[in-house]
This record gives C-alpha cells, sequence and structure tokens, in this order.
C-alpha cells in the first residue's frame, strides 16, 4: 500500500495567508487576454480560474511532504473544477486547505483527488477547487 | 446583478479563437506562479516524450471561461466551472503558435442558473472534456 492511500481524508494545515492585489488581478487577466473591465481597478475582482494559484500553494503540501513520495514532475494535471461562493477580490487575505479525498493506485499510477477550500483570513469561505491530479511513480521493476 | 434575460436550452454562446504563442505561455507561468518548464522548454517537453512544448491546462481552461464571461459579462455570476483536461495543446516555437476556438452553449436551465456546455477544438482535437460553468441568471 502506498502512503498517500493510507493518508485519504487528511488535510494539511493552511497555507501562509496571501494577499490578493488588484495589480496581480491585472497581470493574471491579461495573461488570460482577458480584457473584462470587472478584472481592472481598485475594486476588481480576479478571474474564476485564478483561485487555481491559490490553490497550487495548498499542492505543495503533497509534494514537500517526504512520507508520501510524490513528485510535481511526474504529475498531471487530470481534471479541475471550482465552486464559488463568491469572486475572490483585491483586498482578500486568504488560506487555501488541502484535503485528500480520494486515492485510487493502480501499479505505479494514482489518481490522487485532493480538495482545496480558500477562505479569508476571517473564515469567510470562498471557493472548493478540486483537482484530479494523476501521479506516475518511477518503474521499480 | 441584473437579470439575463432570454436565456433557454440552445441558447448558444458566440465563439472566440485564440492564437497562443510561447509569449503566451511565459506570461502565464509568470502571473501564474506555475513555472513547470515543460510550458518554456522543448529540452524538458521533450523528456517527457512531447514534440514540442504544450500550454498550461489552467490556460487554456481560463482561456476557456472568456465564452461564459464574455457572454454574462460579470465574472461574479459564474457559480462552477470543471473541465477534464482531455488533450495537451502543443504550442511550437514559431510565430503562428496554436490556435484554440472555443463555444459555448446553453445545455440546462434550472432555479435561474444556466449550465454553459463549452467546446474547446485545437485543430481537430477536443481538448478539453466535461467543460461546464454554471451561470447564474439573477
Amino acid at each position: 500500500m502506498r502512503a498517500i492511500e493510507e493518508r485519504t481524508g487528511f488535510s494539511f494545515p493552511p497555507t501562509a495567508p496571501y494577499s490578493v492585489t488588484a495589480g496581480k488581478i491585472r497581470e493574471f487577466a491579461a495573461a488570460l487576454g482577458d480584457a473584462n473591465p470587472r478584472f481592472a481597478g481598485e475594486d476588481a475582482v480576479a478571474p474564476p480560474t485564478f483561485a487555481a494559484v491559490l490553490a497550487a500553494d495548498a499542492w505543495d503540501g503533497l509534494f514537500t511532504d517526504p512520507e508520501l513520495d510524490l513528485q510535481l514532475k511526474r504529475t498531471i494535471h487530470y481534471d479541475q473544477k471550482f465552486a464559488y461562493a463568491r469572486p475572490l477580490r483585491a483586498g482578500d487575505v486568504v488560506t487555501a486547505t488541502l484535503t485528500i479525498e480520494k486515492v485510487r493506485v493502480r501499479g505505479n499510477t494514482a489518481f490522487i483527488t485532493v480538495s482545496v477550500a480558500l477562505a479569508t483570513v476571517a473564515g469567510e469561505h470562498l471557493c472548493t477547487a478540486t483537482s484530479t491530479l494523476l501521479h506516475t511513480w518511477e518503474d521499480e521493476s | 446583478m441584473s437579470e439575463l434575460a432570454g436565456v433557454e436550452v440552445g441558447t448558444e454562446l458566440p465563439p472566440i479563437t485564440v492564437t497562443l504563442t510561447r509569449a503566451s505561455l511565459v506570461r502565464y507561468a509568470g502571473a501564474s506562479g506555475d513555472f513547470n518548464p515543460i510550458h518554456y522548454s522543448d529540452h524538458f517537453a521533450r523528456a517527457l516524450g512531447l514534440e514540442t512544448c504544450i500550454a498550461h491546462g489552467m490556460l487554456t481552461m481560463g482561456t476557456a471561461l472568456r465564452v461564459v464571461t464574455d457572454w454574462c459579462g460579470d465574472p461574479a455570476r459564474v457559480l462552477s466551472y470543471g473541465v477534464r483536461f482531455a488533450k495537451p495543446v502543443p504550442v511550437p516555437d514559431d510565430a503562428e503558435g496554436a490556435s484554440v476556438t472555443f463555444a459555448g452553449r446553453v445545455t440546462k436551465v434550472s432555479d435561474a442558473v444556466a449550465t454553459v456546455t463549452i467546446d474547446a477544438l485545437c485543430g481537430e482535437e477536443k481538448v478539453l472534456a466535461a467543460a461546464t460553468a454554471e451561470v447564474a441568471l439573477a
């Protein structure tokens, strides 16, 4: 049994707070080529998929845990879902908490489903980002 | 938010066609913090058996949602959004890059929420599967 299977249901501690800024939102929207006026100005909201930037911060917990034996470079992003309570906004200070939801191992590959809950430091829930990651361990044969 | 009127099953959203070049990938890497080298270096892409660099899945996913937000106007209307990354988008190191066309249509309307299904085509390949977004109509 792989270590990751035994950690199903486990939640990592929240990430360090991330301050969402108007400048970062503008930069991210520009990278998507998205000129929506709601992404500009001091009261900007973030593009919905900006939540992945914060979720990916929490993924680091998986790849830096020595027991889990997982490597980002051996991982493929298989699917991604977001459920929003409201958009992220400039001024939000956000933490991300990752939970290992489901693990299916076959041979040297695993489908790992993780959810990342984004919330403000005041405790307001913002978004749940759920991802399936396909991880391949090096062939042991 | 004002009501988004006249939306019914079958409503077609205006499609968009986007060109992704190596510059797009470098820009997204910087903006997102995803510096996986398979998105900017052929050397590392080939080491994984790819012919050339591929776009970040999240860049394709984020760009695809423009079909929905350009249509509904306010991104705060997006209640949920999910995709499966069915095929990579190869982005050659040339002036043309890769062309991806995104289209959307309303596939369900219930309780003032429209479900939009998005198609994403790079050449003949469907690069996203099960791409759906829920949009608040009121």
